[in-house]
């Protein structure tokens, strides 16, 4: 490998072949005379311009061309001219230096052009160089050079991280990892499951119970997640009312007057509610609107008069903390658009008021597509106000423009998977913990399965990891109908068709 | 050929070396021959031309072309290298064999003993001229050494070299030439050979322009014409202008004296019927200088390959043009 040019904090870097190089890798640069050296990261990789080379691939014939020869080559000397017409330009960005072996983040100093040496720098140095492995190591599976790497469990608290991928690239996936992680160290985690893919979490592939098992609870809204109306506060009740139902301002003034009314009779139950809206004296327009919203409450089966049957999530909350960490899964598939927002705002309120009592230490918050069900006015609440509290939450999305602009800039890790949109990559690009070229050329070409990790957990030192695999029961996978043996048969038959 | 580039090359081992700028064009040399000017004199020309019919027999064409390339300069000399190209059409289907790129250092003291040794292992004999640029000689050596080759071992095969047939100037002394007529004409092969650019004049019009408005494929016999010549040269080849092709250019086209004037006809005829002609031109014989040309690349890798082999010091070509006329030192577009 040879330094060919620097224009700002990019590096072209001539590599040939037998250098094999994968984007994300990085290089140090070598300048004994400066007795510094400098380290970049490949995130594109172009052939060479060497001149000449249209004619020559215009005139070499390719396999299926009618034209057929040989060369008689007695010196060899066409293999180095393949060698010329193969070389590749690396393009890298610089991300620091290393002076009497320290780690700097400088670039401002250029490397010798004729006696710099290039070498591929081994993840196990810059792990070790940047400390990014720390005390509580959570193993995300292997980089290019096969590296075990693990993440430090400490850069996931008190942080706002972001997953997002396109469709079927293992975000989920990903998202297990962290989560059971953070149970290892402890941790009391809430998913916000979309799909119900979470709700296996304590059980193997083979559909045995594994060592969470006992730290996964799952909560299935109208099922095993019922509520009293003594639990829920007004205020959780009035924001559900209004932003999940939208109850217009009137009636909901109407309704602050009943709940009141209800709570100082002590009959604050889900039938009483019902009753005192339909006697209540005000307008027929008030009433009716405030009995629709009563029966979709109703109806919603999330809350019950029973307290048998009511679960008390804050309790359920410090349990978990208790017993050294868990998972609540709050199951969200299969319910209504407004039933999802109603049961959100009532776990939200719950957290928040648990946190903000000091009843729980941190909780770690993961949300699937949290635009689904989560009101706008939230997110900001949720980035700032409520990580000063301890809820620390990572958002999963397959859709990076549903996330606003400014939580990508607050964001302190996003674990980026594939996408191939260039809107996609453009959104995801605004993230202030990467430069823009690094992300969307990269990104643009990572397998399933492959992660690029930006922000802290890897000291700001962007690395390509593939993840591993996880021995958790799958579920929530796509429902197909074509079956495997069916399609198999089909092509079996155009096999057979075509070789006739 | 081989022994000898290596043995040429052995000199140069550890030598400082200023490579060529690869971007100008002219370092390029295909095998030219330089004759005097030939001039036509006075007739009707209509009488001369021969409409043809294309002939499908199945003959197969053979073409031949050779390049060079001064690849630069060493403290004593120059090192060249050279490649040729045979393409060979069998009924449409083209095969192609290359022979190098063999790279031959050459300098003032080892010119003469080199062409010495180039020679023993030939059927020939080629004398160096002094006054000629060593590059294009060696590139002669090296086709007519190809020439040789095929017209030996084809046959019955129409055989298409690149040139003229013009015998008695630098790298095609008579006696040599003759000799590879004379082989190929033994394994019943009809040599042709095709220039892209002639000298030959008719009212100092160039003769190819004469031809433009006629309606292709014809042939137009300059042999029969009187011909004014340098003393030196003898055509050793019937001498015709041909345009082959609709929309085409129209090209010299020199074959084998010894062949009867029908049979000339009647081996253009079996070429056009056996032979792609794009722009008037034969296939095998573009193809052929195709693949013999050097490209830049070819030119860095040939590079490569002396330093690596022979630990050649590369220092960078100072351009002079440029040092002394800043940017008006460059060539218009280069």
């Amino acid at each position: 490998m040879r330094l060919f040019k620097k224009a700002g904090n990019t590096l072209h870097i001539l590599s040939f072949p037998g250098e094999e190089i994968e984007k994300g890798e990085y290089l140090l640069i070598r300048d004994e005379k400066a007795g510094k050296a400098m380290i970049a990261q490949v995130i594109d990789i172009e052939f060479a311009n060497v001149p000449g080379i249209m004619e020559e691939l215009l005139r070499s014939p390719d396999i299926k061309d009618s034209i057929q020869g040989e060369d008689s080559d007695p010196l060899d000397i066409m293999s180095h001219i393949l060698y010329i017409q193969d070389a590749r330009l690396l393009i890298c960005k610089i991300h620091g230096t290393i002076t009497n072996g320290e780690l700097r983040q400088e670039n401002s100093w250029l490397p010798s052009r004729t006696h710099s040496t290039i070498c591929k720098l081994p993840t196990r140095s810059l792990i070790e160089m940047a400390g990014i492995e720390g005390g509580l190591p959570i193993k995300l599976g292997e980089t290019h050079d096969s590296f075990p790497l693990a993440i430090d469990a400490c850069q996931l608290d008190g942080k706002l991280n972001i997953i997002t991928g396109k469709k079927g690239t293992g975000k989920s996936h990903l998202s297990k990892l962290l989560v059971l992680g953070l149970v290892d160290y402890g941790a009391t985690v809430i998913i916000l499951d979309l799909n119900g893919e979470y709700t296996n979490l304590g059980y193997d592939r083979d559909g045995s119970k594994n060592k969470y098992h006992n730290k996964i609870h799952v909560l299935s809204p109208g099922k095993t997640f019922k509520v009293t109306l003594y639990q829920t506060k007004l205020y959780v009740i009035m924001r559900t009312l209004t932003y999940a139902l939208g109850l217009p301002g009137t009636s909901a003034r109407e309704f602050r007057h009943i709940w009141r009314f209800l709570e100082k009779k002590r009959r604050l139950t889900l039938y009483e509610l019902g009753q005192a809206i339909q006697s209540w004296k005000c307008n027929q327009h008030v009433k009716d609107a405030l009995y629709s919203r009563y029966s979709a409450l109703v109806n919603s089966g999330f809350f019950t008069d029973n307290m048998a049957e009511a679960t008390d999530f804050e309790e359920m909350l410090c349990k978990t903390e208790r017993k050294g960490g868990g998972v609540i899964v709050i199951d969200l598939s299969d319910m209504s658009p407004s039933d999802r927002q109603m049961v959100v705002e009532y776990v939200l309120a719950k957290l928040q008021e648990a946190l903000s009592q000091w009843k729980i230490r941190a909780v770690f918050l993961f949300a699937e597509e949290a635009h689904l069900y989560l009101k706008e006015t939230y997110w900001d609440d949720i980035v700032t106000r409520m990580r000063h509290f301890g809820l620390f939450t990572t958002f999963v999305t397959n859709q990076p423009n549903t996330i606003h602009e400014n939580i990508y800039r607050q964001a302190d890790n996003i674990f980026l998977l594939n996408f191939v949109n260039e809107h996609d990559l453009q959104t995801i690009s605004r993230a202030a913990r990467a430069d823009a070229e690094t992300v969307t050329s990269i990104v643009r070409d990572l397998p399933p399965h492959r992660c690029l990790l930006l922000g802290r957990i890897v000291k700001d030192f962007p690395i390509v990891v593939k993840i591993r695999p996880l021995n958790v029961k799958t579920m929530g996978q796509t429902r197909f109908f074509f079956t495997k043996e069916e399609t198999k048969k089909e092509h079996t038959l155009d096999y057979v068709q075509f070789s006739l | 050929m081989v022994e000898i580039s290596l043995e040429s090359m052995h000199m140069v081992r550890g030598e400082i070396f200023q490579p060529d700028n690869i971007e100008f064009p002219e370092l390029f040399i295909e095998t030219r021959q330089f004759e005097g000017l030939v001039h036509i004199k006075n007739k009707s020309i209509s009488t001369l031309l021969t409409p043809l019919r294309p002939i499908r027999d199945g003959t197969p064409i053979i073409g031949i072309d050779v390049s060079s390339i001064k690849v630069g300069t060493t403290e004593v000399g120059g090192v060249y290298a050279v490649r040729g190209a045979i393409v060979l059409n069998v009924s449409n289907r083209y095969r192609y064999l290359r022979f190098g790129p063999l790279p031959f250092h050459i300098t003032k003291k080892s010119i003469r003993e080199l062409f010495k040794d180039l020679c023993k292992n030939l059927p020939f004999d080629f004398s160096f001229f002094p006054h000629v640029e060593p590059q294009s000689q060696l590139c002669n050596l090296v086709e007519r050494w190809l020439q040789a080759y095929v017209s030996h071992s084809a046959r019955g095969n129409i055989i298409l070299w690149d040139g003229s047939l013009t015998a008695g100037i630098s790298g095609s002394p008579t006696a040599e030439l003759s000799k590879i007529l004379k082989i190929a004409r033994e394994n019943s092969n009809i040599v042709m050979a095709f220039s892209k650019d002639t000298t030959v004049r008719f009212l100092e019009w160039r003769i190819t322009d004469l031809i433009a408005e006629h309606k292709p494929p014809c042939l137009f016999e300059v042999d029969s014409l009187p011909l004014s010549s340098p003393d030196f040269t003898r055509f050793l080849g019937r001498i015709y202008m041909e345009k082959l092709a609709e929309g085409g250019c129209t090209f010299r086209l020199d074959i084998d004296r010894a062949i009867p004037r029908e049979n000339c006809i009647t081996a253009v005829e079996r070429l056009l019927g056996n032979e792609l002609v794009y722009q008037g031109y034969p296939e095998t014989l573009r193809l052929a200088h195709i693949y013999s040309t050097f490209t830049a690349s070819d030119v860095i890798g040939i590079q490569r390959f002396l330093a690596k082999n022979y630990g050649l010091r590369f220092i960078t070509q100072s351009n002079m043009h440029r040092t002394l006329f800043g940017p008006y030192g460059t060539r218009l577009g280069g």
